[in-house]
């Protein structure tokens, strides 16, 4: 598929100027990326949207790879890179002086009581994703007991969670979920 | 002078891995990271290289939650950076993002004619409820492994409350726990 540049261009800026507001995550700015995609340019339905959106979370690699499937669905696999490196790269630059700064202040102080303060509120979030995915996921009996089975799994066992997919796939596909 | 070394110069410190084993543990949770990188990524950075601690770990996360830009994304940029420097970036992010990126195009192209397959769709719904549980584990293995204080049960608590139960936006909950967590940390230094 040979793209415009034209249309490269634009999925570059678009996606560059949401990437600096993108705080929790692309996750957040998803409702963004769909006004911009879908009612702005047109450039696909909001059934694809949501089965881009969908395939994203399922595939391996971070959810934010939904962006580069929104690229692709537009422009082709160079669609994919542009979008991929406008919506992670400034936020990634931006990262990489932040924390630099960080590193280099003279008091240690601000950097110890800063991720003390964040370090809970990150595992609060971890929870509230898991538990969201889980009320999307559970629609019977058997997938909560998935859910329930693979949180202890890892929580208590060093099981490898290849292994707990894998069994889940297979009791999905023999109908126990 | 001799060839001794001068014992009061801070001796540089080795990253404790190659460019090549970055590149691969990078590729590892990029790959294998169905449902969530997070639980890959604490497995391989925690418990298989023992690189951070869980409290380390947490840490570093709740640093990548703040700044703009996806978290696993931010966690790649910091660690790469931090052992092998913009190049280490850069390395990190291709394990992580760029050549799962060319695997999700692949899974793209026949994603379609898969997905109403009603066994295909079994499977994936059931590998979806197990992923969360992935997620809900490793939650709770960092907070064992974090010990945060007291305090910090609680906030973890309504944070996910907040943003988990009640649906509250992201950006309000960090725009009111963040400084209000920094403020009582500052407090208790």
């Amino acid at each position: 598929m040979m793209a415009s540049p034209d249309v490269l261009f634009e999925i570059a800026w678009r996606f560059a100027s949401l990437s600096l507001l993108a705080v929790g995550g692309i996750n957040a700015l998803l409702p963004e990326f769909h006004r911009v995609v879908v009612e702005v340019e047109g450039w696909m339905t909001s059934a694809e949207f949501a089965d881009l959106y969908a395939l994203a979370q399922l595939a391996p690699g971070p959810n934010a790879m939904v962006v580069s499937l929104l690229g692709w669905k537009v422009a082709g696999v160079t669609g994919a890179f542009v979008a991929t490196i406008a919506a992670c790269g400034p936020s990634s630059v931006l990262c990489y002086f932040a924390i630099r700064g960080l590193e280099n202040l003279r008091d240690p102080r601000v950097r110890v009581v800063l991720q003390r303060a964040l370090a809970p509120i990150a595992i609060g979030l971890m929870l509230a994703s898991g538990y969201t995915l889980a009320r999307a996921a559970d629609r019977s009996a058997g997938a909560l007991a998935l859910t329930l089975a693979a949180t202890a799994a890892i929580a208590f066992s060093r099981v490898n969670p290849v292994w707990i997919l894998a069994v889940a796939a297979v009791a999905g596909v023999a109908g126990l979920a | 002078m001799t060839d001794d070394p001068a014992p009061a110069a801070p001796a540089p410190v080795a990253p404790p891995l190659t460019r090549g084993q970055l590149f691969t543990a990078f590729l590892k949770m990029g790959l294998l990271g169905f449902g969530g990188v997070m639980p890959w990524a604490r497995r391989v950075l925690v418990d298989e290289r023992g690189l951070l601690t869980d409290r380390e770990f947490v840490e570093l996360i709740g640093l990548c939650q703040v700044l703009p830009g996806p978290n696993v994304v931010n966690m790649s940029v910091i660690l790469g950076g931090r052992w092998h420097g913009p190049v280490g970036t850069l390395i990190a992010l291709s394990g992580i993002l760029f050549v799962p990126v060319f695997v999700v195009l692949l899974l793209a192209t026949s994603y379609a004619s898969v997905a109403h397959e009603p066994m295909a769709r079994n499977a994936i719904a059931a590998a979806s409820a197990a992923a969360a549980g992935l997620i809900l584990g490793t939650a709770w293995r960092l907070l064992r492994g974090a010990r945060p204080a007291p305090r910090g049960w609680v906030l973890a608590l309504g944070v996910f409350i907040a943003v988990g139960i009640v649906q509250a936006p992201l950006l309000w909950v960090l725009a009111i726990v963040v400084p209000f967590s920094i403020a009582i940390e500052w407090r208790q230094r």
